[in-house]
């Protein structure tokens, strides 16, 4: 079997094509990269020089375990400055030396914008998660006592869920805000994978080499499941280069990996993260997830490819089925229609989604969270995909045992 | 070995492709003949298990080959119509693959594939593409991962399709090499393939068998019915029409035809030995028509 394997990843993926379009596409990801940090960051040292020279001065004063003596020397500097431009009247001049930036408004919204907000968002955050927890409560007695008993379990599961939850530390999070958001990254692996998979059962047929396989020992079932096995170590490999081309790329880009041991919900997208991970763990859970949904959609592409006899057909249909996966999720984004929303296994593509809000489905009766539901109906999907590949495929009539054996003369 | 078709038949749409064939071959070349679409390609692809056939039974060395099931294949060299392989394996490297689909040991498949590569003269060609060989060469790549496993059965469909001459009296040759201690069977419809090499002629047509016997054989049976008829150009377009013609060339003023009937087809017709083609033509044809 290791053998047949590595004869199919030379047949269909070690080809220069790919290669070419893998570099190609590794060299416009990290161009989208820089873009992103050129666009959203205003710290970025490229386009902001001031403002990333004072964030980073002021970021060994504050960063770090939040104090009460670091939340009044902060307010001791921004006070005044929220005073001074608060009737816009204050000094437009922009070579002032009594500020850190060269003018008071821009000190004022580098403040505001790094080190405030933040710190505000943190110190407070326990105590709306307190408020979460203790609302959950009572609406734990009240469907209690009208013996609503899913609702009573979702109540349960939040209260859990919230419980104890708060933000000791004040850190860099732009890098991890973006990097763990990012999904174009996604699309390029997917176009790849689209494209090195089109060919793994069409190939057979485009060179005649269909009938030959089914005539000798090992090339009807065990080679169909040498192509999947040899597909799904391409999605890995090509998914696994390209998440740690992300990582790479936006550690590089925004220079620096601050608060990597920080929870998840210290991103306000993130705030009502559905699972209690560090941003790091949850960037490792988030890959893991991201590769198996692209290994679902990969045995989608294969299945459709494996019906046709030349490679134009599936390729266009395996691009209209990623066109409408992409666009039923984006449809789905925000949307109540929690079952709707998972079944489409892209969802574990660009998963985001699934971890910032706490949601759940009624699995008869009992509520599990989306992300639950949806790598639950992932796995599902996957299984079902490789028994259809596995089993509906041509086979040998001989080893089948049924060559006319109904009507023997 | 002995191989049994018995009553095999398929229907496509209702459409007989292969009706009630029956047929016993033992070791030796047998040449299946016939027009396309004659049902020749059908009864092979039944017979290796790619066609699932409507009714009848294979028997090979009195075991029915649906309970031989994987073994079966262990005995069979196949070889595919028009086969093209994979364009980026060297020739070796494709060898390679396909002793691993045969479970051949790969110690046991190198040397094999050195033997063969000697035999079918690719030895050169051994670290090809195969996409950079010419048909001929990937014809010989195509019989040789067919003998790989060493089988008791192989199995030729039109292999010497889109050959020039010099390779299909090279691949004829070959095929005559690979023929001792088995069954070959060798489908074609190019009658020259099978007059210098095959031991018996399965005469396939409308998917029936028509005849199976030695060349020599089916030769003698329309013996007196072939005959040399010179003719002028205005006797050709009356008589041309009603004749089954199967060659004709011209001499001075004259036409030369070779003529096959149950009767004489004219005064001055003589009476000429049949060669297969004539058989085959005997058999199959309607006649040159105008």
């Amino acid at each position: 079997m290791v053998n047949l394997i590595k004869y199919e990843l030379k047949k269909h993926f070690l080809k220069r094509s790919i290669l070419i379009a893998i570099l190609i596409f590794s060299v416009i990801n990290f161009i989208k990269i820089h873009s992103i940090y050129q666009e959203n960051s205003y710290i970025a040292e490229s386009t902001s020089p001031i403002w990333h020279e004072v964030y980073w001065k002021l970021y060994d004063q504050f960063s770090g375990v939040i104090t009460q003596e670091k939340i009044e020397e902060l307010l001791s500097i921004y006070r005044p400055l929220e005073q001074k431009t608060a009737d816009l009247t204050a000094s437009t001049r922009t070579d002032d030396p009594n500020t850190y930036t060269g003018n008071v408004y821009s000190d004022y919204y580098l403040l505001t914008r790094y080190y405030v907000q933040p710190m505000e968002y943190a110190y407070m955050y326990q105590f709306a998660a307190n408020d979460i927890v203790g609302t959950a409560q009572n609406n734990m007695i009240f469907y209690d006592e009208i013996g609503n008993k899913y609702k009573y379990r979702e109540n349960q599961m939040i209260a859990k869920l919230f419980a104890n939850r708060s933000i000791t530390d004040l850190s860099y999070t732009e890098m991890y805000q973006y990097y763990l958001e990012y999904d174009f990254s996604s699309l390029l692996v997917l176009l790849i994978c689209l494209y090195g998979l089109v060919g793994v059962f069409v190939s057979e047929k485009e060179a005649d080499m269909d009938t030959l396989l089914l005539t000798t020992v090992s090339g009807g079932r065990k080679t169909v499941l040498a192509k999947i096995i040899a597909s799904m170590l391409f999605i890995f490999v090509v998914c696994l280069w390209f998440w740690l081309l992300d990582f790479v790329g936006f550690s590089i880009i925004f220079g620096s990996l601050e608060g990597a041991a920080l929870p998840i919900y210290t991103l306000k997208s993130f705030e009502n993260a559905c699972i209690n991970l560090s941003m790091s763990q949850y960037a490792i859970v988030s890959a893991v997830i991201k590769t198996g949904g692209m290994m679902v959609l990969g045995e989608i592409f294969l299945l459709i490819s494996s019906a046709s006899k030349n490679a134009m057909l599936p390729f266009s249909a395996n691009l209209v089925v990623t066109g409408i996966a992409i666009l039923h999720k984006e449809i789905m984004e925000g949307s109540g229609y929690i079952l709707a929303k998972i079944a489409n296994p892209f969802i574990l593509v660009a998963n985001s989604e699934l971890f910032r809000q706490t949601e759940f489905v009624n699995f008869l009766g009992i509520p599990v969270q989306s992300y639950v539901g949806a790598l639950g109906l992932g796995i599902l999907m996957g299984i079902v995909f490789l028994f259809l590949l596995l089993f509906t495929g041509r086979k040998n009539a001989i080893v089948k045992g049924k060559a006319g054996a109904n009507n023997e003369l | 070995m002995n191989i049994l078709f018995k009553n095999i038949s398929k229907q496509y749409k209702g459409k007989y492709a292969l009706k009630n064939f029956s047929s016993s071959l033992d070791n030796g070349v047998y040449g299946l003949l016939g027009a396309n679409g004659a049902g020749k390609t059908t009864l092979i692809n039944i017979f290796v298990g790619i066609l699932k056939s409507d009714m009848g039974s294979i028997v090979v060395d009195g075991m029915d080959t649906r309970e031989m099931g994987l073994d079966f294949l262990s005995h069979i060299g196949y070889m595919p119509q028009y086969p093209r392989f994979y364009k980026n394996f060297t020739v070796y490297d494709f060898l390679l693959y396909i002793s691993t689909l045969k479970s051949i040991p790969s110690v046991l498949a190198e040397k094999r594939i050195k033997e063969l590569l000697d035999i079918v003269n690719l030895r050169d060609a051994a670290h090809k593409k195969i996409g950079a060989l010419s048909g001929g060469m990937r014809q010989r790549v195509g019989i040789a991962q067919a003998m790989l496993n060493d089988p008791d059965i192989l199995i030729l469909d039109e292999p010497t399709a889109g050959l020039d001459p010099q390779e299909r009296i090279r691949f004829r040759n070959l095929i005559t090499k690979f023929s001792g201690n088995r069954v070959v069977l060798l489908a074609t419809h190019i009658v020259s393939d099978v007059e210098f090499i095959a031991n018996q002629v399965i005469l396939l047509k409308e998917g029936q068998l028509i005849k199976q016997d030695a060349p020599e054989v089916l030769m003698q049976e329309i013996e007196g019915k072939v005959w040399l008829v010179s003719a002028n150009d205005k006797i050709l377009n009356e008589k041309a029409p009603h004749l089954k013609i199967s060659n004709m060339y011209r001499e001075n003023q004259c036409i030369q035809l070779r003529v096959i009937d149950d009767h004489k087809p004219a005064e001055n017709a003589v009476c000429v030995s049949p060669n297969l083609e004539d058989v085959f033509l005997y058999y199959n044809s309607e006649g040159e028509q105008w």
